[in-house]
């Protein structure tokens, strides 16, 4: 299975807030759709799950206009809610039941999955009763309620403590592993690093980067290098680089233990290294350097 | 239809279940039996059975004395006074002083100083603002003034008071229907539908708000079609309504008839409403009830808080409202053009042509073209809040007008 978009417009009240979106994932390979606060993220999740219609583009299950509603989907939105006031269970039921699970279906998987998450105790309890923390495993519950083809989470793991995030993580990888296809935005690249492959890198509306994790870490990785000195500190070496080698390299930042350096002027790795014995600057270390998502992530919307 | 049967059970189960509406039942429902239980609770304590109503009720008062002083004899045939004063007991008094004395301490009511046949001075501890005790003794006093001149005459009064007050007989023959008779049981019919309306269409704009405001709208919408959410919401709700009205209704009805006895047949002109009346009540008052419900449906998802629900609400509670008065005016005049128009118009025909069947005489078939354009515009209306509410679900921050809504959904 493939979704893919091609193209997505879409405006508010005349306002233009994505300028044509295209990416597509594939089951078993998981997308990170990247961004900063307001970018787009949201907006482009809930153009695929229906609830807006796009101004133009299209969007494509292998091939065939995507519709949300003839598939599985299990879908987290980055709005939180349920209804305070009714217990547990009887939303989760009532949930699978619009889904087109059975009442007898619905029950079993709702209990599946608060037993899973460990708030099974609290079915007969009202939502707001519960922790906050509790409340969002009952999400998370609701999401995988239906067995989905399609899962889309929206900010899975803002406001998740470390445990819940660990218990999601795990589902997370289960559902990979069972060949799902997974959408998750977020703006923690940690997550999107674990378990992406694909990552779409939106801003201001618009997709920047977008494929392989692997291969644009790589292409971007290519012409840098972490270099650092036994004796000399990180901040001296910058200035010692920046007066006598600016015509081989750029120091690019400084991370905790050593510098990030950019070739520049069609220079080699070899001349670089050349250049450096001449200097005795005690070099202890030398490597290509593979930049983070972070990295990534920075220098394509930092700067913005 | 699955998914239109799940929200409408859900909603309906939800309601049902809800505090608010137990505790609303129960407490109609234990007024309704105690309140037409009193005659019977009364008489189970009181010796006279079945008089509660009877002659009994004046019999306290009838204890009460009243003084008087017939000054200089100024009416010669006091006796005649006396037994006309049908208040209370008349006590002679010689003095003024001794009669106020008696007034102060409460011996007596009140006190009547004759100074000649038609003219007496009243003498009252503290005076009402209503006080019935004074035309009770100058009726008595004109009596006894009229039988003693008339006497004098040589004519007897009897003969005479059979002239000036003649015991005319009438019979009414109604050809169609008794607007008398039938007006208290429509009056309470259409306030029934006016408090279920009020209260369940709030209700129902209040429930998709907080839908909105706790944010679960966004999973029900992507687990199933706008248009099931908003009429199964509608039915359930309008089902619960029904529900409790006819809770209310049967509970009325079985009380009274167990208590008819005690209340002497006295209530029958309520109780005893005709099946077709009742029939047209249900299936207008439900429609009626079923079309304003999508519209406060509608509003309620234009709005994001809970709060702002009555303010969104205000134009068509005003229409409603408008419509109630004038369709409640019209039942004082049920042949007025108005009341006829209003019959036919959505808005307002379930309570005009309620008003009209119940209270006067209505062609079968305007009450189908009537019925046909109501069922008509609560699908038209039933269709237009279920786009509005699609629309309006995912629109979060400052409450949107519903002209704007329309032009946006114009837009799309």
């Amino acid at each position: 299975m493939k979704i893919e978009l091609r193209d997505i417009y879409k405006s508010f009240s005349e306002k233009e807030v994505l300028h044509g979106i295209s990416f597509s994932v594939e089951t078993g390979k998981a997308l990170g759709l990247l961004g900063r606060n307001g970018a787009g993220k949201t907006t482009t999740i809930r153009i695929i799950m229906g609830l807006f219609n796009a101004d133009s583009g299209e969007i494509l299950l292998d091939g065939r206009k995507f519709r949300p509603k003839d598939h599985k989907i299990g879908y987290l939105p980055e709005e939180r809610g349920l209804y305070p006031k009714k217990k547990v269970l009887e939303q989760l039921v009532y949930l699978g039941q619009l889904r087109g699970f059975t009442r007898k279906e619905a029950k079993e998987s709702a209990l599946y999955w608060l037993e899973r998450l460990g708030v099974e105790e609290y079915k007969n309890s009202r939502l707001e009763t519960l922790s906050k923390g509790n409340q969002q495993k009952v999400q998370i519950a609701q999401t995988f309620l239906c067995d989905p083809d399609i899962v889309i989470l929206d900010e899975p793991f803002s406001g998740l403590d470390p445990v819940n995030a660990q218990i999601l993580k795990d589902i997370i990888r289960e559902l990979i592993g069972k060949n799902k296809l997974l959408i998750f935005s977020s703006h923690q690249m940690g997550y999107v690093e674990e378990f992406c492959e694909e990552i779409a890198l939106i801003d201001k509306g618009k997709i920047v980067l977008t494929g392989n994790l692997r291969n644009i870490k790589r292409e971007y990785g290519m012409n840098r290098l972490a270099i650092s000195s036994a004796s000399i500190p990180l901040e001296d070496l910058r200035n010692i680089l920046n007066n006598s080698l600016s015509h081989i390299i750029r120091v690019v930042e400084k991370k905790k233990n050593f510098l990030v350096i950019e070739l520049i002027n069609n220079n080699t790795k070899d001349e670089l290294l050349k250049a450096l014995s001449d200097l005795e600057l005690d070099i202890e270390r030398f490597t290509v350097y593979e930049p983070t998502l972070e990295d990534i992530f920075v220098m394509k919307v930092g700067e913005s | 239809m699955r998914g239109l049967y799940t929200v409408f059970r859900f909603e309906l189960t939800g309601m049902l279940k809800s505090k608010a509406f137990k505790v609303s039942t129960i407490v109609v429902c234990l007024m309704l039996i105690i309140g037409l239980s009193i005659p019977s609770i009364i008489n189970v304590f009181s010796s006279k059975e079945n008089d509660i109503f009877g002659e009994g009720t004046v019999g306290e008062e009838a204890q009460q004395a009243y003084g008087y002083i017939n000054k200089n004899n100024a009416v010669p045939n006091i006796e005649d006074l006396k037994s006309s004063f049908t208040l209370g007991r008349l006590i002679e008094f010689n003095s003024e002083e001794k009669l106020k004395e008696s007034i102060l301490s409460g011996e007596i009511e009140a006190g009547f100083i004759i100074e000649s046949p038609t003219e007496y001075k009243y003498m009252v501890k503290n005076n009402e603002m209503i006080d019935s005790k004074v035309s009770f003794f100058r009726e008595a006093l004109a009596k006894a003034y009229r039988i003693y001149e008339l006497g004098e005459m040589g004519i007897s009064y009897p003969d005479v008071e059979h002239i000036i007050y003649p015991n005319i007989q009438q019979d009414t023959v109604i050809l169609g229907k008794d607007s008398a008779r039938n007006y208290i049981y429509t009056y309470i019919l259409i306030f029934i539908i006016y408090f279920v309306i009020v209260v369940y269409g709030q209700m129902i704009a209040t429930s998709v708000a907080s839908e909105k405001s706790n944010r679960a709208m966004e999973l029900l919408i992507t687990s199933t079609d706008s248009s099931n959410l908003i009429f199964g919401k509608v039915l359930g709700t309008a089902l619960a309504g029904a529900i409790q009205v006819g809770i209310v209704l049967i509970v009325a009805m079985i009380s009274y008839r167990l208590n008819a006895g005690s209340w002497g047949n006295r209530l029958d002109f309520i109780f005893d409403i005709p099946l077709d009346v009742i029939l047209i009540f249900s299936v207008f008052g439900i429609l009626g009830y079923v079309f304003y419900a999508f519209i406060f449906g509608a509003l309620g998802a234009l709005v994001s808080r809970t709060e702002d629900v009555s303010s969104s609400a205000t134009s068509i509670t005003i229409i409603f409202v408008a419509v109630f008065l004038m369709s409640f005016y019209s039942m004082y005049n049920i042949e007025s053009i108005l009341l006829k128009v209003l019959s036919f118009v959505p808005f307002s025909s379930f309570i005009a042509m309620f008003i009209r069947v119940s209270m006067g005489t209505v062609h079968i078939v305007e009450v189908l073209v009537s019925l046909v354009i109501l069922v008509l515009s609560t699908i038209l209306v039933g269709m237009f809040a279920s786009r509005i509410y699609r629309l309006g679900t995912l629109m979060y921050g400052n409450p949107v007008k519903l002209s704007r809504a329309i032009r946006l959904m114009r837009e799309k």
